[in-house]
């Protein structure tokens, strides 16, 4: 019997299957109208429309990873054929190249540069600006998501990184003035004549903030942080250049306004982006670095020994705080030479037994003191070195071939001294010394 | 014998029900075309050039346009600049197809072969700095990489080539058929190391292996043997034997050449030699 009732609920089953099994009715979940096939279709076609739609092509300012590295421009023109024309501002390079570029289907549509062009130099595993992105390159991608469009502009997220990156509508200016942005990397990475002290100032209306700026040309990101006591606010931003300035991203945020178009100056070599209401944000020069320290007091009379040296073939030589006029007045001195005679050191004694002085060593000639007095200028917090005498004798004149270098020692306006946090190789605590009056800045180690 | 009956009917009556279950959804509409576009891009010289020479004599897809699933998306790599594509598969199609096809015979290569050649144009760096110069993936598809630095008119750059190639094709035909790897491992067991990259080539030379990256595991050092002793000469490689100072080395080198000489003789009746000799014949043709 058991058995017998075990097949009715059997049938019973069965028969219920029946009954709802051919049930095609899905209306509550029909969410499109179309199917996810031509939904697809239909994106394609939307995209290859828009790509095409653009008489002058497409600008993106494409921002690898806003966290290390800057912006790089790209034009491209697109045609129906399946070329594309391509120019960047990546190196000097910022001719137009002709390749292809297809619109795949995948988990979604995107738009692939199939075969090699500009904007594949940033994908090259081989070549990376830092070497904390060896077999990275410069993070970029080629391959980008197709994700609509929004006020005339194409929006795509990068396929690797899911980065957004936007494609707007490119200007013939755009194309003639390509080349222009290299021009503007100069004028930030600054000339030669430029001061050596550089910050962000920041204004929100009312009150100003500062912040020390340095930028890395290599990848194109600048690290900024604030300079003022209790306020540890900093601005770090990848830079894509322009033909009139730069744009950062991520943008400078002040009082809820994101600034991220700076437009340069070149009187000044500074870079200003506005806001409404009286907030703005300038990068500019200054002549008196943002903190002064104390650390020129080693060199006050009455203080113990002190002795600093830079020396042309050790890692001084390549420390990044030294000046292109330090390395331009070493060549000075080096041509004024006879021949197989170079400078090999300049190395800075204070309280010495003999004396304070300046000791210049050579390759191929004996090494001269120029022995000098040491003041301060406490309010500036400076050090003033003046003249005494060379090798002891007073009455003689200045070398020539050192006459030109060694005048930013004798700066009338001051030496400033400062511990960098930085070290070169060794672990011997690195001393810049930075004149008052000109861009002159030489790296020492302390070595007493 | 009324459970039994009952049982009879019920049986039939599931099995009426389950054919019903069966037919009753049958629709008469059949699907239509596919709405995905499957329109092929407009074919270039290039293209036309690569069907003739490997797609219909080889049954080999060459791609050189970009598609994401052929390549490691981890990877910095990119597509090959295009005027390099066609040096890169001369070289290619004479040193390695043409070698095997004139001692393996015409058939060799069809049979087997990877069925897909990926050309990628930059460096695939390591994060130890090595570089990966080619791929073999299940006996079916073979990636070479640095397409874009090829120099026809340097030997050096040509061999660093088709090594990478040969390299990857003896891989291939151990994952058709293996070789001798018992006795293989008994040649130089302890010489293995994952950081083989440390090592200089003369250093791993003494200690019987013909490069460095053949320490890496046998099955590597069977491919980087046969592969280099392809691309040297008879001289050449007689001169590198002459050069190794450890008769233990000596030894283990001539050990493990005669094992691959036999693996070619008995898995595909080739003559290795022979082989050698037309790809070094084949090397100098195409380089101008």
């Amino acid at each position: 019997m058991k058995m017998k009732q075990l097949y009715k609920y059997l049938f019973a089953a069965v028969l219920i299957l029946q009954l709802i099994a051919c049930n095609d009715n899905t209306d509550a979940e029909k969410l499109f109208n179309e199917t996810p096939t031509t939904r697809l279709n239909n994106q394609k076609t939307e995209l290859s429309e828009a790509l095409l739609s653009s008489p002058q092509g497409w600008k993106a300012v494409y921002f690898t990873d806003n966290t290390v590295l800057g912006g790089y421009t790209h034009l491209f023109r697109f045609a129906a054929d399946g070329t594309v024309v391509m120019a960047s501002d990546f190196d000097s390079d910022t001719d137009a190249h002709k390749s292809e570029y297809a619109i795949q289907v995948g988990s979604t549509v995107s738009l692939t540069f199939t075969t090699k062009n500009r904007i594949h130099l940033l994908s090259d595993s081989n070549n990376y600006p830092i070497p904390a992105l060896r077999a990275k390159g410069y993070l970029g991608d080629f391959q980008f998501l197709y994700y609509g469009q929004e006020n005339g502009e194409i929006i795509f997220r990068t396929n690797r990184n899911n980065q957004e990156l936007r494609f707007v509508k490119a200007t013939a200016e755009d194309w003639a003035d390509l080349s222009k942005n290299l021009v503007m990397e100069q004028n930030v990475i600054g000339g030669e004549e430029r001061p050596l002290f550089r910050l962000l100032e920041t204004n929100d209306g009312t009150t100003t903030h500062k912040f020390d700026f340095s930028f890395t040309p290599a990848t194109r990101f600048a690290n900024s942080n604030s300079i003022e006591s209790g306020y540890s606010v900093s601005y770090d931003m990848g830079v894509g250049y322009t033909p009139t300035g730069i744009i950062v991203s991520p943008a400078v945020e002040v009082a809820g306004q994101k600034l991220s178009n700076f437009t340069y100056n070149d009187a000044d070599g500074s870079f200003t982006a506005t806001g409404t209401g009286g907030i703005s944000a300038v990068i500019k020069y200054t002549t008196k670095p943002l903190v002064l320290t104390d650390d020129y007091k080693f060199l006050l009379p009455g203080k113990p020994l002190s002795w600093f040296g830079f020396f042309v073939d050790d890692y001084t030589i390549d420390s990044p705080a030294n000046s292109p006029l330090l390395y331009a007045e070493l060549e000075k001195v080096n041509a004024m030479l006879p021949a197989g005679q170079s400078i090999a050191s300049i190395q800075i004694y204070a309280n010495h037994s003999i004396g304070t002085f300046i000791y210049y060593t050579f390759v191929g000639r004996s090494a001269l003191f120029h022995y000098v007095t040491a003041e301060e200028d406490a309010d500036g917090k400076k050090v003033i070195l003046k003249h005494q005498s060379w090798n002891g004798n007073t009455t003689v004149a200045t070398p020539a071939f050192l006459a030109s270098i060694d005048k930013y020692f004798m700066d009338t306006e001051g030496l400033y001294v400062k511990a960098e946090s930085f070290r070169l190789y060794y672990s011997d605590p690195v001393y810049t010394f930075t004149s008052a009056s000109s861009p002159f800045r030489m790296t020492t180690w302390k070595l007493q | 014998m009324k459970i039994m009956k009952l049982l009879k009917y019920n049986k039939i009556a599931v099995l009426a029900l389950v054919s019903i279950t069966l037919f009753s959804c049958g629709s008469d509409d059949l699907p239509g075309e596919s709405q995905l576009d499957f329109t092929q891009p407009e074919k270039t010289a290039l293209d036309n050039w690569i069907n003739g020479v490997y797609l219909d004599p080889y049954n080999i897809n060459v791609q050189y346009k970009w598609n994401q699933n052929t390549v490691d998306n981890s990877r910095y790599l990119f597509p090959p600049e295009v005027d390099k594509v066609k040096p890169a598969l001369e070289i290619v199609q004479t040193i390695w197809l043409k070698s095997y096809a004139a001692i393996g015979g015409p058939d060799f290569v069809k049979k087997i072969a990877p069925r897909e050649i990926v050309l990628v144009g930059g460096v695939n760096l390591n994060s130890v700095g090595t570089r990966t110069l080619g791929l073999a993936e299940g006996g079916q598809r073979v990636t070479l990489f640095e397409t874009d630095y090829i120099d026809k008119s340097d030997r050096a750059n040509v061999s660093e080539f088709i090594h990478t190639i040969q390299h990857e094709y003896i891989h291939i035909l151990n994952q058709n058929k293996p070789f001798d790897e018992k006795t293989w491992k008994t040649l130089t067991p302890g010489g293995y190391t994952a950081d083989w990259y440390n090592y200089e080539i003369p250093e791993s030379n003494e200690l019987g292996f013909i490069t460095s990256y053949a320490r890496s595991n046998i099955n590597e050092d069977f491919a980087e043997t046969a592969s280099m002793i392809l691309i040297y000469s008879k001289d050449e490689y007689a001169d590198f034997l002459a050069g190794i100072q450890s008769p233990f080395a000596l030894q283990a080198l001539k050990a493990k050449e005669a094992i691959v000489v036999k693996y070619f003789k008995e898995a595909f009746n080739m003559d290795f030699y022979a082989l050698r000799d037309e790809a070094e014949k084949n090397t100098t043709s195409v380089i101008n």
